[in-house]
């Protein structure tokens, strides 16, 4: 799903992750398809790159399951495009999911390190 | 989720918009990533190149967008569906051939199961019909008995705390005269409470109350619909008019209608068309009083809740406390309990799962030629599915386009066979003999309509799969280079194609068995000789009404009368009467004592048929005089008391002792306990039906044991109508009141005896000759395709000098393989199988080698045949065309 540059795949997402990291972008202001892109490599500091694929699947998923609307608008240079948005859905969501992540995520920790 | 079928519905129906939007956004997106790289100095085209390397491309992006909804689902399935109709739509011949095999095979099963539906499956047609349970007493070892007598049945009513209700009925034959001929109604003979028992409502006017019970009450009684608009004339103001019954003159009081079906009498023919109160009735009134006449079948709604096992103790109880507090009468007796659908049931359960049973395998053999269809068909098309495997279809995918396939196929198939069903169920209601208990109407109604379904649907995916695995997977290039033709011979398509074709005569035969041996039981059974004459007999029930004819007196006056009119008439010397009359009457099963001999007792009963007949009886039936003589005209009623009996009851009961001079005592009205003389041994007559050995049978004169009603013999060359109409005349000439009913010819008798052995041995014929030439077309297909496919290999042998005989052996080895493996196969599929008829065979052993034999000659001999002619066609294969043909 999502490559590191130069190199085979041990970077893949899974798909839930794909959707957090989205939700997450959303939560600071509302974006357009390529904007979110960037914005996951940039805090992700180019581990995950996207491709358009999977990214606009997830687009579909999140918006099918209401975690995100969408809007045609106009971009700076003034071209359409759709502008994605969390819904209050998804903000909670979010939260939920990101408190889960950092439970499980200090419980591996835990294992790994004991010893 | 809303939003998901909304979205899904979105994209289905406005296709070209949500591509659009997605276009434009996937656009968007690219050209926005090439706008960064154009920064870092590329130019236009390259940045838009270099963002497709790592983004992935435009189609690829849309592709895994639109695939993803559940509604690319339905669109493919849809899509699927347009190609397998236009795909039949170019294969007529495949298509009509398939459909209709399996039109046949889902519109015998539909047929057959709407009948075992209604008879075997569906509820009782009256509200809550599982809480109705029969009550049995009975007195063992003799199994016939289930009835109570009127006082028991009083005990039961007053002490019992597990059911609600409990009511009794009975059936008997009254004289309704007054409307046209007199005629004879079925009658139903019931207890006060037996309407508001089964809950049901009147057409008109009200239902019997226990009043109408009570001793002195004015006679009421009930109509049916069909007597009311039959016989009565559908006269609007029949409530509160009368009808004479037996001479006496009942108020009717309701009609009851056409759709309550009395659930213990349920046979067509035994539909009661009145009903009175016990009370009422000439017969069994008088018997109410009795505790050991046994009349009434009982039947008791149970308290909502009540689990078995408590009724069934109070019920063992109950049979003590009557036992101990009657011993006269009930010492010996039990009571049963059998819920009242399983009782109706009960005969006739085996034999319509059987014939179940085997129209399932003809369905099974239906698919298994569907089958090798699609397997031939699919190794035709093995180039394009190689097509479309390349284009980037994943095996899922096509084995899901085939299977949609088949299932439109399937689908079509069993509209048809639901169509053919139909018309199946028409004809098999009017076959069906009498005795099958018919409560509910036999249709096609909705659960079995869900059934067909069903059933279509998984042959169809039964047919199907096989063929779709095999398809979807094979070797692209090959197949691609090659041309469909040679991957024909992939070795699993064509195992597949032999397995199934061996297996269709593996089942074959195990349905020519079962049919074959069922003919052969037919064929022994009405070779049977009943031991006594059936051309030129005919017989006729004349009963008397109680009311006029009170006196035993009356009863041998009347039909000494009547004899002596019929003897003078010419041609009708050899008449006579006997109650009942052999095969077409049910047997009066007594027990009886030899006197000098310790009494009975549950250990050693000795029961025999009883028959009251005149003196003319034997020489009139033919039955031969063994020993001893017949009765004459001096064995009067003043006369000492006389019988004759059977050979069979002189070989059970007297084994080494001359029977004749000893004496006999029945227990049986009218002159229970009476001591008779044995006077003579006669010959044997099968007088339960044809199937059941002799029963040993003890007759006595007429004169002695009169009845108020009998059944006239007749022996005459003449037609059954005129003998009839000589009867009523002479009938008439002395009571132009009494009824003549139940006539038939004796050989007709016979053959409604058989009418439910013929039904089964019809039916298991007509199934085993579908399976027959269904698997003969198996054979046929699966040799010729063979055929086809190995015509260029034919055509270089021929070329290296092979003789036509040698290509011959060579394609008949397959044809001899495939059938004898089948044959093996069925005979040990038959031999576990035809066990499950049971007692449905007659003369025949379920192992009978004859039949066995026979059956698989002649099934070897079809498929022989069936694979010599694509053989032949071999044989004449011309070598240039074959090895030019590439």
């Amino acid at each position: 799903m999502a490559d590191k540059p130069n190199s085979d795949k041990p970077g893949d997402l899974i798909q839930g992750t794909l959707d957090m990291l989205i939700l997450k972008t959303l939560a600071l202001e509302p974006m357009h398809g390529y904007g979110i892109a960037v914005r996951i490599e940039q805090m992700s500091k180019g581990v995950f790159r996207v491709n358009a694929g999977s990214l606009f699947v997830a687009f579909q998923r999140l918006q099918r399951a209401g975690l995100i609307k969408s809007d045609w608008k106009a971009t700076e240079n003034s071209r359409r495009a759709k502008y994605y948005a969390l819904t209050e859905q998804g903000r909670k969501r979010l939260n939920s999911e990101t408190r889960e992540w950092g439970r499980q995520v200090a419980a591996i920790a835990r294992i790994l390190e004991a010893s | 989720m809303l939003r998901t079928i909304a979205g899904g519905l979105r994209s289905l129906f406005l296709k070209k918009q949500a591509g659009r939007e997605l276009d434009e956004e996937l656009n968007g997106f690219l050209e926005m990533a090439a706008q960064e790289k154009m920064c870092q100095g590329m130019s236009h085209k390259e940045a838009l190149r270099a963002v497709r390397l790592e983004r992935g491309s435009l189609e690829v992006s849309k592709e895994e967008v639109r695939s993803t909804g559940w509604e690319s689902f339905v669109e493919t399935c849809w899509q699927d569906l347009r190609f397998a109709l236009r795909m039949f739509r170019k294969n007529p011949g495949f298509t009509a051939v398939a459909v209709l095999t399996l039109a046949l095979g889902i519109g015998a099963n539909t047929a057959i199961f709407s009948v075992v539906y209604a008879v075997l499956l569906k509820p009782l047609p009256c509200p809550k019909a599982d809480q109705l349970l029969n009550v049995f007493q009975q007195q063992p070892p003799d199994p016939s008995g289930q009835a109570w007598s009127f006082p028991n049945f009083e005990e039961l009513r007053e002490q019992n705390h597990v059911f609600t209700a409990v009511a009794g009925a009975t059936r008997h034959q009254l004289t309704l005269t007054g409307h046209g001929e007199p005629v004879l109604v079925n009658t139903a003979v019931v207890t006060g409470n037996f309407f508001s028992l089964f809950e049901v409502q009147p057409l008109a006017g009200r239902i019997l109350y226990p009043q109408d019970a009570k001793a002195g009450a004015p006679p009421a009684v009930i109509l049916s619909e069909s007597l009311w608009r039959g016989s009565l004339g559908a006269d609007p103001n029949i409530i509160g008019s009368a009808i004479d019954l037996d001479k006496r003159s009942f108020t009717v009081v309701g009609v009851m209608p056409a759709a309550f079906v009395f659930p213990l009498f349920p046979a067509v023919t035994e539909a009661p068309q009145i009903w009175i109160p016990v009370v009422q009735d000439p017969l069994f009134g008088p018997w109410m009083e009795q505790r050991d006449l046994h009349f009434l079948q009982v039947t008791g709604r149970v308290k909502h809740g009540m689990p078995m096992s408590e009724v069934r103790s109070e019920m063992d109880a109950l049979a003590v406390g009557l036992a101990k507090g009657f011993p006269a009468e009930n010492k010996g007796w039990v009571v049963r309990v059998v819920p009242l659908q399983e009782m109706i049931i009960e005969n006739v359960k085996s034999a319509l799962f059987v014939l179940l049973g085997a129209v399932g395998l003809v369905l099974l053999i239906a698919c298994a030629n569907i089958a090798n269809l699609l397997l031939t068909r699919a190794t035709s098309r093995a180039k394009e599915i190689a097509v479309r495997a390349t284009l980037g279809a994943g095996r899922a995918r096509i084995v899901r386009q085939l299977l949609s396939e088949t299932v439109v196929l399937g689908l079509l198939g069993g509209v048809i066979g639901i169509a053919l069903a139909y018309w199946g169920v028409q004809i098999l209601v009017a076959l069906m003999p009498r005795e099958v208990p018919i409560v509910n109407a036999i249709r096609v109604d909705n659960f079995v309509l869900f059934f067909a379904l069903a059933l279509s649907f998984l042959a169809s995916i039964g047919f199907g799969l096989a063929p779709a695995l095999l398809a979807g997977s094979g070797n692209l290039v090959g197949t691609l280079r090659e041309g469909g033709m040679r991957s024909g011979q992939s070795a699993g398509s064509r195992r597949a194609r032999n397995i199934l074709a061996a297996g269709e005569i593996a089942l074959a035969m195990m349905l020519l068995v079962a049919a074959g041996l069922l003919l052969r039981s037919f064929a022994k059974l009405t070779a049977v000789n009943p031991g006594f004459e059936v051309q030129h007999m005919v017989i006729a029930e004349v009963d008397l009404p109680r009311s006029q004819y009170s006196k035993p007196q009356q009863w041998i006056a009347f039909f000494d009368e009547l004899l002596r009119q019929l003897h003078s008439e010419p041609g009708l010397k050899d008449s006579a009467v006997t109650i009942p009359a052999p095969i077409a009457y049910i047997c009066g099963t007594v027990p009886f004592d030899i006197v000098g001999r310790p009494p009975i007792s549950a250990n050693t009963p000795r029961i025999g048929d009883y028959f009251a007949v005149s003196a003319e009886y034997f020489r009139a039936m033919g039955i031969p005089l063994v020993a001893g003589r017949l009765f004459n005209e001096r064995n009067v009623m003043s006369a000492p008391n006389v019988t004759v009996i059977s050979k069979a009851l002189a070989r059970i009961y007297f084994p080494n002792e001359d029977p004749l001079g000893k004496q006999m005592s029945f227990a049986f009205p009218p002159a229970p306990g009476v001591a008779r003389q044995i006077v003579g041994i006669v010959g044997d007559v099968r007088d339960a039906s044809l199937g059941d050995d002799p029963k040993p049978m003890m007759y006595v004169p007429f004169a002695q044991a009169p009845f108020p009603g009998a059944v006239v013999v007749l022996k005459s060359p003449l037609s059954v109508s005129s003998v009839v109409a000589t009867l009523r005349r002479d009938v008439a000439k002395i009571d132009k009141d009494l009824p003549v009913s139940h006539i038939a010819g004796m050989p007709d008798v016979l053959e409604t005896s058989v009418a439910q052995p013929r039904f089964r041995t019809l039916l298991l014929g007509l199934f085993a000759a579908m399976a027959l030439l269904l698997a003969a077309t198996g054979i046929f297909g699966v040799i010729s395709y063979s055929v086809s496919c190995r015509t260029h290999e034919i055509g270089i042998r021929v070329a290296l000098g092979a003789s036509r005989g040698t290509i011959l052996r060579m394609i008949s080895r397959e044809t001899l393989l495939l059938t004898f493996g089948g044959l093996a196969i069925g005979s040990s599929g038959a031999l576990a199988a035809s066990r499950l008829l049971g007692h449905m065979l007659f003369g025949v052993t379920a192992y009978d080698p004859a039949t066995f034999v026979a059956v698989a000659s002649v099934l070897g001999a079809v498929a022989a045949l069936a694979g010599y002619v694509p053989a032949r066609r071999a044989m004449r294969v011309d070598p240039m065309t074959a090895l030019r043909d590439e």
